[in-house]
Formats: C-alpha cells, sequence, structure tokens
C-alpha cells in the first residue's frame, strides 16, 4: 500500500472517532461510525490471503447490519421524539434498539460471534486497531444513551463476561485469545454503566492501556499461537519476563492496574443492592483468569522443544530496545 | 406469461388449444428450448458417478425411511456431541494443552485396517469419460494403504474434452457431531511428513484449506512428491511453506502462504501424461515441526498492478 493511501486511512480512521466523539445529531455520529469502517476495511485486507478477505468481509457485515440498525433506531427515535439529539433517547423501544446495535458493533454477548473470526484472520497490527479505537466511538454512543433501566446493559454485560470467560477456554491461537479477553472486559465496562458512567470509563482506558501492551508484545515477538509464545523467552528475555504481569493485569489481579477497576464495579455493584451479580461477574472471570495465566504458565514456566539456533535470537538483534541497559 | 414467438420456436409449441390445458409453465418453457441444449429430467438431481446405474425416481421414492435408522444416526451424533463436550474439559481439541505445546509429531492418517479406507475418496477421469482405473486397498498385514490402477491419457470421445488422464486420491473432509465440518488444525506444525513406497511416477499433493466464498470452493495449495520406486520406503518431509496456491489445477498469480488451522483435507493426484499401471504404498501422512525451519512462504509475491 502506498504511503500516501496508508496515511489517508488512518487519517480517515481518526476523522471518524473524532466526528463521533464531537457530534450531537445521530446523523453525524452514525456517519463517523461509517468512516472508520470503512477505513478499516482496506487495512484488514492488505495480505489478500483468503483469510484476511474472509475477515473483512465477517467484520463487514456485522458492522453494516449494526449501522444500519443504529440508524433506523435513530431514524425511529426523531420520528417518536422529534428530536435527533443523541441526549434525548427517550423511547425504550429505539433505546433497547440502538443499545443492540451498539453492542453488535463493539462485539458483545449474545452479538459478539464475529469477532474471534474476524480476529484470528487480521495481522496483529490490524486487530489491535479493532481492539481498540473501533471500540471508541460506539462506546462514545453507548455513554451517551440514557438508560431507562439497567437490566439490558446488566444482561448484555453478564452474557459478555461469560462469553468471553468459556469461548476463550479452549483456545491456542493468540488472537481469538485477545477476541474472547476483549468480549469479556467490554462486558465489565457494560455491566456498570447504568450505575455508574464514570467507572465504565476507568475500565475502558484501563482495558486499552493493557490491550495496546499485549498486543505490542505479541508483535514484538512476532507471536499468533501459544507454542511459539513458548519460545519468545529466546527472542526478547526482559519482555518475556514482563508479558505475564501484562497478562494477569488482564486477568484482574492484584496489585496490578487491571484489578482497580474489577473492584471497583464489584463496589459499586454491591452498593446499589446487586451482590448477585457482583458475585456471578467475580465468578465467570475466573474463566478468563484461566486462559491468562495458562499464556502466563506458557510463556514463562515452560522450557519447550527448541534447536540450539533457536535459543540465541536474543544475542543477535540489537534493535529491540527492551534489554536493560 | 406471453412467450415470445419466434420463426424456429413456432413448430415446437403445441398448438393454441392445447396451451389452455398447461398448467406448468416449465414445461412449455422447456419445450421451446433449442434442443441443443442438454436437459435433465426432473429427477436426475445431483451428481451420478458414471458406471452407477440411473434412477428415474422421483426424491421422495430415493429417500428410506427406516426408524431404527434414524433412531440410531440420532444415537450416534448425540454421542460425539456429549464426547465433544467432555472433551472440551481436557483441554483444545480434547488434548491436554501441555501435549498441545509438546507435541512436534502427529500422525493424522494411517492405514490400520479396512476402516481406514472409509476416510479416503478415489477418483479418476472415467467420471468424464476416460479410461483410467484407480482402486484403494488395504495392503499387507494391515499396515498400509495400496493406491493403484491404470492411467490412460485417451481423451473422452465427446468432442469437448482435449485433454485427459487423471487418478486422484483424496481425504474425506472430518466429521462432528450431526455432520458439522470439522478442520484440522496445523498451525503448531510446519512440516507435512510421508512414508510412501511409489514407483518412480511424480505425484502432486493437494491441501485444501477451508475457504469463504464459493468461487474459491476449487482452491487448493499444491506440491510435488516424486517417488523413486525400489522396495525401500521413503520418508518424504515437505514445508508446508513449499505449498502454492491453484485454482482447478491452475497456478496462481497472488500467491499466499498456506494457512494451518483449517485444513479439510489432503489429496494425492497422479497426471503424469504416461500411459500405464501406477502404484503408491502409504504407510502414514502425518505432520512435524521443524524448528529449523523458519521460511515463511517459498515464494515471492509479485505486485500484478504495482504502484507508479
Amino acid at each position: 500500500m502506498t504511503p500516501l493511501i496508508y496515511s489517508t486511512l488512518i487519517i480517515s480512521l481518526g476523522i471518524g472517532t473524532t466526528l463521533t466523539f464531537a457530534s450531537t445529531h445521530w446523523y453525524l455520529a452514525w456517519m463517523g461510525i461509517e468512516i472508520n469502517t470503512l477505513a478499516i476495511i482496506p487495512l484488514m485486507t492488505q495480505s489478500h490471503s483468503p483469510r484476511a478477505t474472509e475477515a473483512t468481509t465477517k467484520y463487514f457485515f456485522a458492522q453494516a447490519t449494526a449501522s444500519a440498525t443504529l440508524l433506523f433506531a435513530a431514524t425511529s427515535n426523531a420520528f417518536f421524539t422529534g428530536s435527533w439529539d443523541i441526549l434525548q433517547t427517550n423511547n425504550p423501544l429505539t433505546y433497547t434498539l440502538m443499545t443492540l446495535a451498539l453492542a453488535m458493533k463493539i462485539g458483545l454477548a449474545p452479538l459478539h460471534s464475529w469477532m474471534p473470526e474476524v480476529m484470528q484472520g487480521l495481522t496483529l497490527l490490524t486487530g489491535l486497531i479493532l481492539s481498540t479505537w473501533q471500540k471508541l466511538a460506539p462506546f462514545c454512543l453507548i455513554y451517551q444513551i440514557q438508560p431507562h433501566s439497567p437490566n439490558l446493559f446488566m444482561a448484555l454485560g453478564l452474557l459478555s463476561i461469560v462469553a468471553g470467560g468459556w469461548g476463550g477456554f479452549n483456545q491456542v491461537q493468540l488472537r481469538k485469545i485477545l477476541a474472547y479477553s476483549s468480549i469479556a472486559h467490554l462486558g465489565w465496562m457494560v455491566l456498570i454503566l447504568s450505575f455508574s458512567p464514570p467507572l465504565t470509563l476507568v475500565a475502558f482506558s484501563t482495558y486499552l492501556m493493557m490491550t495496546f501492551s499485549l498486543f505490542y508484545s505479541f508483535m514484538m515477538t512476532k507471536t499468533t499461537h501459544i507454542n511459539s509464545l513458548s519460545t519468545s523467552w529466546a527472542k526478547i528475555p526482559t519482555l518475556t519476563a514482563l508479558t505475564p504481569l501484562i497478562l494477569l493485569s488482564l486477568g484482574g489481579l492484584p496489585p496490578l492496574t487491571g484489578f482497580l477497576p474489577k473492584w471497583m464495579i464489584l463496589q459499586e455493584l454491591t452498593k446499589q443492592d446487586l451482590a448477585l451479580v457482583a458475585v456471578l461477574a467475580a465468578l465467570f472471570s475466573l474463566f478468563s483468569l484461566y486462559f491468562y495465566l495458562r499464556l502466563s504458565y506458557a510463556m514463562t514456566l515452560t522450557m519447550p522443544p527448541n534447536n540450539p539456533a533457536g535459543t540465541l535470537p536474543w544475542r543477535l538483534n540489537p534493535s529491540h530496545n527492551t534489554l536493560p541497559p | 406469461r406471453l412467450i415470445q414467438m419466434s420463426l424456429p420456436n413456432i413448430s415446437r409449441v403445441p398448438a393454441s388449444r392445447l396451451l389452455r390445458s398447461v398448467r406448468d409453465l416449465r414445461w412449455l418453457l422447456r419445450s421451446i428450448a433449442p434442443l441443443a441444449v442438454p436437459r435433465r429430467a426432473l429427477t436426475q438431481m445431483g451428481y451420478r458417478r458414471p458406471g452407477q446405474p440411473r434412477e428415474d425416481k422421483p426424491p421422495w421414492w430415493r429417500v428410506k425411511f427406516d426408524l431404527s435408522k434414524g433412531l440410531k444416526g440420532m444415537k450416534r451424533h448425540f454421542q460425539l456431541l456429549k464426547e465433544e463436550f467432555f472433551a472440551e474439559f481436557v483441554g483444545p481439541m480434547g488434548k491436554p494443552i501441555i501435549e498441545h505445546m509438546l507435541e512436534q509429531n502427529q500422525v493424522v492418517w494411517e492405514f490400520r485396517g479396512p476402516h481406514s479406507l472409509q476416510e479416503w475418496t478415489i477418483s479418476c477421469d472415467r467420471e468424464i469419460g476416460g479410461k483410467s482405473e484407480i482402486y484403494l486397498k488395504i495392503g499387507k498385514n494391515n499396515e498400509t494403504c495400496l493406491l493403484y490402477g491404470t492411467l490412460c491419457s485417451d481423451p473422452p470421445k465427446d468432442g469437448e474434452t482435449r485433454y485427459s488422464g487423471y487418478c486422484t486420491m483424496r481425504a474425506k473432509q472430518p466429521l462432528a457431531s450431526f455432520d458439522r465440518k470439522k478442520y484440522h488444525d496445523w498451525s503448531s506444525f510446519n512440516t507435512l511428513h510421508l512414508r510412501i513406497r511409489g514407483d518412480g511416477r511424480p505425484w502432486m499433493i493437494n491441501i485444501i484449506a477451508e475457504t469463504y466464498y464459493t468461487h474459491q470452493k476449487d482452491d487448493m495449495y499444491s506440491y510435488f512428491l516424486y517417488t523413486r520406486g525400489g522396495p525401500y520406503w521413503q520418508d518424504v518431509k515437505i514445508p508446508f511453506s513449499k505449498f502454492f496456491l491453484a485454482h482447478r489445477g491452475r497456478v496462481q498469480d497472488d500467491q499466499h502462504r498456506l494457512w494451518l488451522d483449517k485444513i479439510n483435507a489432503i489429496g494425492f493426484t497422479l497426471g503424469d501424461k504416461a500411459d500405464g499401471p501406477f502404484q503408491l504404498e502409504i504407510d502414514f501422512i502425518g505432520v512435524c515441526k521443524d524448528y529449523a525451519h523458519t521460511e515463511d512462504f517459498a515464494y515471492e509475491k509479485y505486485k500484478r498492478n504495482p504502484e507508479v
């Protein structure tokens, strides 16, 4: 891809999200989301392999369906309430439709099935953009919709935590694991949205930081499978020592950062007399912790079969700056 | 319902008073179609292998309604579903994770009895009217399989086909419960390992990966298998990076590496234009991980429309 086209697409990605952030009219917000979708499509098909085109097609179908539903909901809302303002979503039907459309956009259960297959077909960099940047615009809209009752968000949240944990249980492909991890984390964020939106932002920002770090670690070690993860110690030893911290942080273990949003969310749910929901969320996130621990174990606590030449890359590659000075 | 009348068609249109009695428009339209277009009877649905008797029964007559067979089928499928469910508690694809991480070799197909032949399909150009023959049987001591037959390059005399002479053996797609497609996941491995004994003929190994679009259904990744003949067994190790993409036998310009996480089947094809008998004995087909092989893809990918 020429640098000009590449930079056009990247700038379009930025413009789309910024447009959605800056808009109060549903049309403009929808337009921003569409620009985002259309800008990432060529980035996804850069490699022209059939798996990449399959992933792109599935992504496009899911996003187009969600966009159409969102536009329909926004138009219906304007019909019922007379207002195109994002903050004026008073009709329960349109509010539900909008929520479901945005849930499909970001990959919340039960509308999450496109996510692992799409992530599996992409490069790690495009997967990173999909998991982080592409979530910003829909999340901004979800944040602004005034919930009538917390039930829908709680149901979506709990289902996502279960689906994200259970789905990633037996995966060996790292990109699919990251997709399920994303679904589970989005579940946590959406669970608390109707009670304490700032907590959702805290959870989202910590999720962005952790996911970015993890994706970048995998990009540096060029690993996409749990087996190649186990030989990453020979490529960049320091990164291999630090990546489990990121993984356990994603799993929500104290005293790492990832524990903070989970703790605060559980505390807020308990304050709202939803102790059962809090217990269920905590229990189901143990599934996710299981596969994070498995990745950490594979990376640091195993010595897989390797040939002598395969144990030396860290000596020969001076371009990685993660070695201590 | 107006039918366009043209001079060549008028002679085939029934008399007008009969038109009123025609209820099925399809029948009428078919009768005025040009006769050169080969027509199929309504009952000839699907593919019929040459040599099998024609069945002129309507589709509902061909299905054998048998309650005991249905119940056995349901029991088998539910049993498979239960096994799949509990296998997930063991680990990915029913194996513990430590096995996934440590395994360097995996035998995918081996021939240890007549039941192994159920996983394979054989075919030759007899299906298009050629004269080749192919047979598959279990070798001596139930240890190997023997693929043998006769290759004949004489094209069928149908006025259309110009070339002929191929014989092939292909694995069937693995199926999960309720006949869902299952895939081989060879992403932990990077080399195909075969133990074969041939007669010196060059074969083509084809790997069929899962695709998405219908126009990709004939995509396969091929490489050559040169057999050396003789009584000695041959261990062939072909890295997956060597496989190139072909569609219906034509090598594609836009090449990419074979993705190993969803493999449907493997096949062997003989089409070396050397008429005569052939034999190929296969002990096992497996995959292995060669840590010394770090190549991603063996061929350069040329851009067909380079940007200026």
